[in-house]
């Protein structure tokens, strides 16, 4: 089931939810050291839009210099004690300077600059120092270091404010990984330059964490990537779906909802997409789920759980006996024997 | 006691005043060693509200949805009654979230009735006190009563997953849990599997000498089941369980009622600060409202003393994820990532609520979603010290478990005599 390892540190994904557990309290008995959380640092954002001041927008504009107008970093962290944010950008390989995600990257340049408080909404003395601080494996290390650096002075050549950037490299060998740190970012995170291990190896076995961020429509990952993660995302909407069954008192209807069983299997992230192809995608994933689940449940009666526009699914619960049954049938239901290779179809009910 | 007798009592001083001639009468007949009834018995329950811990919802409907009659009494004072038993005894709330019941049915009866409340209810459990729990309790009792003292404790672990016949249903939770029922004073243990039972009575300042010493070379005795608190007033003590059982073995119930008191108020802060810290959920920034998102939340983080060998890593996931009744009542479908690392996305399989796991050979990480109650932990963490690891450590993200029992303990006070 799982995918080669080598190439999981280059998984979008897999770096995202590594840099959330780096910012996790933690004690020392744990398997990850949170690198990040032990030097001050928390998750102060998750994906936030940035959006570009206006007058840099028409600067940029003026010198046919292509930037994004708002910009999403992966990851805000910050040290409140020491006002410094880190805007974190996970990345698979590098990218040269003429690239489309050069444009990205020269809008996140100008979020790290001196103005970052007010692209945060906050007032300057809050924020002491920001970086922007990108995560890849650590053989495209350098030559992202290359890119970056003609980047930034290109931006600088043109009198635009940006700030400071950091590189840093996510190794994997046979006893551990580890955060290869450059000098500027082991400064800026009190980290020694070098590398840092932060979560051991046991032989054969994946080193992934426990994923707080299940799925993502929107990042590339391998097919065998995208096929674990997808099943992690249904056996999160399937915990979410037991939970809600398990607490119902018959005799009742139990309406289940797209939106609701989504919020469940994503800590509440679902409702905050912006994407709205991404959110229709994502609504389909959980019909696809849902409709099989449905299958089962039908099999003890075939009107026990039914789909009703624009309520969603009803669960029928007349009795104690109906709801056991229900609960057997729930539990022994299991995504891994699902077709999760395949993308579902657009349908009729996307946009409910 | 009739069932007259019990439709006798009209409100809490009534019943106070009752029990405590019941007590006086048993340790009369304790100290002749001629038993003639059964000793009160209270069961610590904690409610549970899938919207919210301990909602107000009333009892009587909770309960009625067993078939267990409630009439009121007093102000939240019930007669508990089941239509087949009859009158069992009386329910009190004693704090928002924990009810206790006070019976004086046999253990053989009333344990296994208990347990089927519990077993078929997601919103009552046990009140669910660890090893580490009563690691601290232990520390109360020795600052809170005098050396020359005697105490009873009892330390109980048992290696279910430790077994040569992985077809033994050692590993299942049955529908009668003998091993609970055996620690009263009725039955005598009869199962056989490989296990370890200590019951240690002695001076507290005798035990308070030893115990380190002897915990740091056998951990088992890290696993603390049972543990008297010695009555301030007269002989004997209270006998408090695991499970949140608690036998009255003194001549007051007054007294008894005070030390349920007393532990349900740490209790109730261990949760409280339990689900302040653990919950995991995706909030806005401080200071900057209806934009920024974040995840706040600590994990729970176990590490076992000693690594468990391939083969009872592999019986711990396949009795618990593969068996309906298994001991540590979860459910899930485990991602295999290696031969000693599982994934679980799953469910508090009593409580129905999301819990996603992490086992590997040395220990368990859990992440507790947002609303979760925090009574999960404590079932998790006592359970994994009776039936993995009697030494195992537990942190609330950076905090060691037992430092969150030792401050939640230092914010209750001690009143002999409130009611």
């Amino acid at each position: 089931m799982s995918p080669g390892f080598s190439d999981l540190i280059g998984d979008p994904l897999f770096q995202l939810n590594m840099v959330l557990w780096l910012a996790q309290p933690l004690p020392e008995a744990a398997p990850i050291t949170p690198l990040f959380h032990e030097r001050g640092f928390d998750v102060y954002a998750i994906a936030p839009l940035l959006p570009i001041p206006p007058d840099v927008l028409l600067a940029a504009t003026d010198t046919h210099l292509a930037i994004q107008s708002g910009v999403r970093p992966d990851v805000v962290l910050v040290n409140l004690e020491e006002s410094k944010y880190a805007f974190t950008e996970c990345k698979k390989s590098a990218f040269g300077p003429a690239s489309s995600t050069a444009d990205q990257a020269r809008s996140l340049l100008l979020l790290a600059g001196p103005r970052s408080h007010e692209i945060l909404g906050l007032v300057p003395g809050q924020v002491s120092k920001a970086l922007l601080e990108y995560m890849v494996p650590e053989n495209a290390v350098q030559p992202l270091g290359l890119s970056l650096e003609v980047l930034q002075r290109d931006l600088r050549e043109r009198s635009f404010p940006t700030g400071d950037y950091c590189v840093f490299g996510i190794s994997l060998n046979e006893n551990n990984l580890s955060l290869t740190v450059d000098q500027v970012g082991g400064t800026f995170f009190n980290i020694a330059p070098g590398q840092n291990p932060f979560m051991e190896r046991e032989p054969d076995t994946d080193p992934r964490p426990l994923y707080f961020i299940p799925f993502d429509p929107d990042v590339e990952q391998s097919k065998d990537e995208k096929t674990l993660c997808k099943r992690i995302l249904f056996e999160r909407m399937h915990s979410a779906i037991l939970a809600a069954v398990g607490h119902a008192n018959p005799p009742c209807e139990l309406t289940l909802q797209c939106h609701q069983i989504l919020n469940d299997a994503t800590f509440g992230m679902y409702e905050h997409w912006e994407n709205k192809d991404s959110a229709r995608n994502m609504r389909r994933l959980c019909r696809q789920f849902v409709g099989d689940l449905q299958k089962s449940v039908n099999s003890i009666s075939t009107d026990a759980m039914t789909f009703r526009s624009p309520q969603g699914w009803q669960l029928s619960l007349p009795d104690q006996a109906r709801h056991e049954r229900v609960i057997e049938v729930l539990t022994r239901f299991c995504s891994e024997s699902l077709e999760l290779g395949l993308d579902p179809k657009p349908e009729l009910f996307d946009d409910l | 006691m009739t069932e007259q007798d019990l439709r006798q009592i009209r409100g809490r001083h009534h019943l106070i005043r009752f029990f405590d001639g019941y007590a006086a009468e048993r340790m009369e007949e304790i100290d002749e060693r001629k038993l003639k009834r059964p000793l009160v018995k209270s069961h610590l329950l904690e409610l549970l509200d899938r919207d919210r811990c301990g909602g107000h919802e009333s009892l009587e409907a909770i309960f009625s949805r067993r078939q267990v009659n409630l009439t009121p009494l007093e102000d939240d004072l019930f007669l508990a009654t089941d239509p087949q038993m009859g009158d069992i005894g009386f329910l009190e709330r004693l704090r928002p979230r924990v009810v206790a019941l006070y019976s004086t049915f046999k253990s053989e009866e009333l344990i296994p009735w208990i347990h089927r409340l519990v077993m078929h209810s997601p919103e009552i459990d046990h009140v669910w006190l660890s090893g580490q729990t009563f690691s601290v309790l232990w520390d109360l009792v020795a600052r809170l009563s005098r050396p020359q003292r005697f105490t009873k404790l009892v330390f109980t672990h048992e290696s279910i997953f430790d077994i040569d016949d992985s077809s033994v249903s050692t590993a299942e939770e049955n529908e009668m849990d003998f091993s609970r029922v055996s620690e009263d004073e009725d039955i005598e243990e009869i199962v056989e599997r490989r296990a370890t039972r200590f019951q240690l009575v002695d001076r507290i300042g005798v035990i308070v000498q030893k115990l380190q010493k002897l915990q740091d070379v056998y951990s088992p005795l890290y696993a603390i089941s049972q543990l008297r608190f010695p009555s301030p007033v007269g002989r004997g003590g209270h006998d408090f369980y695991d499970n949140g059982r608690v036998t009255n073995r003194s001549e007051s119930f007054l007294d008894h009622r005070n030390h349920l008191l007393f532990v349900v108020r740490i209790y109730e802060q261990l949760l409280k600060s339990t689900e302040d810290s653990a919950w995991y959920s995706i909030r806005e920034s401080i200071g900057t409202p209806g934009q920024f998102r974040k995840i706040v939340g600590a994990p729970l983080v176990v590490k076992f003393r000693e690594p468990l060998s391939a083969g009872v890593f592999d019986s711990l996931i396949q009795t618990t994820f593969q068996r309906k009744r298994n001991r540590l009542r979860l459910w899930g479908h485990p991602i295999r990532l290696g031969p000693t690392k599982v994934h679980v996305y799953g469910v508090d399989r009593h409580l129905w609520q999301p819990l996603f796991l992490e086992f590997t050979d040395k220990g368990c990480v859990a992440i507790v979603p947002d609303g979760t109650c925090g009574n999960t932990v404590h079932r998790l963490v006592t359970n994994i010290q009776r039936f993995l690891d009697p030494g195992a450590q537990a942190f609330v993200g950076g905090k060691p478990y037992r430092q969150m029992v030792e401050e939640s303990a230092r914010k209750v006070s001690y009143e002999p005599r409130i009611q």
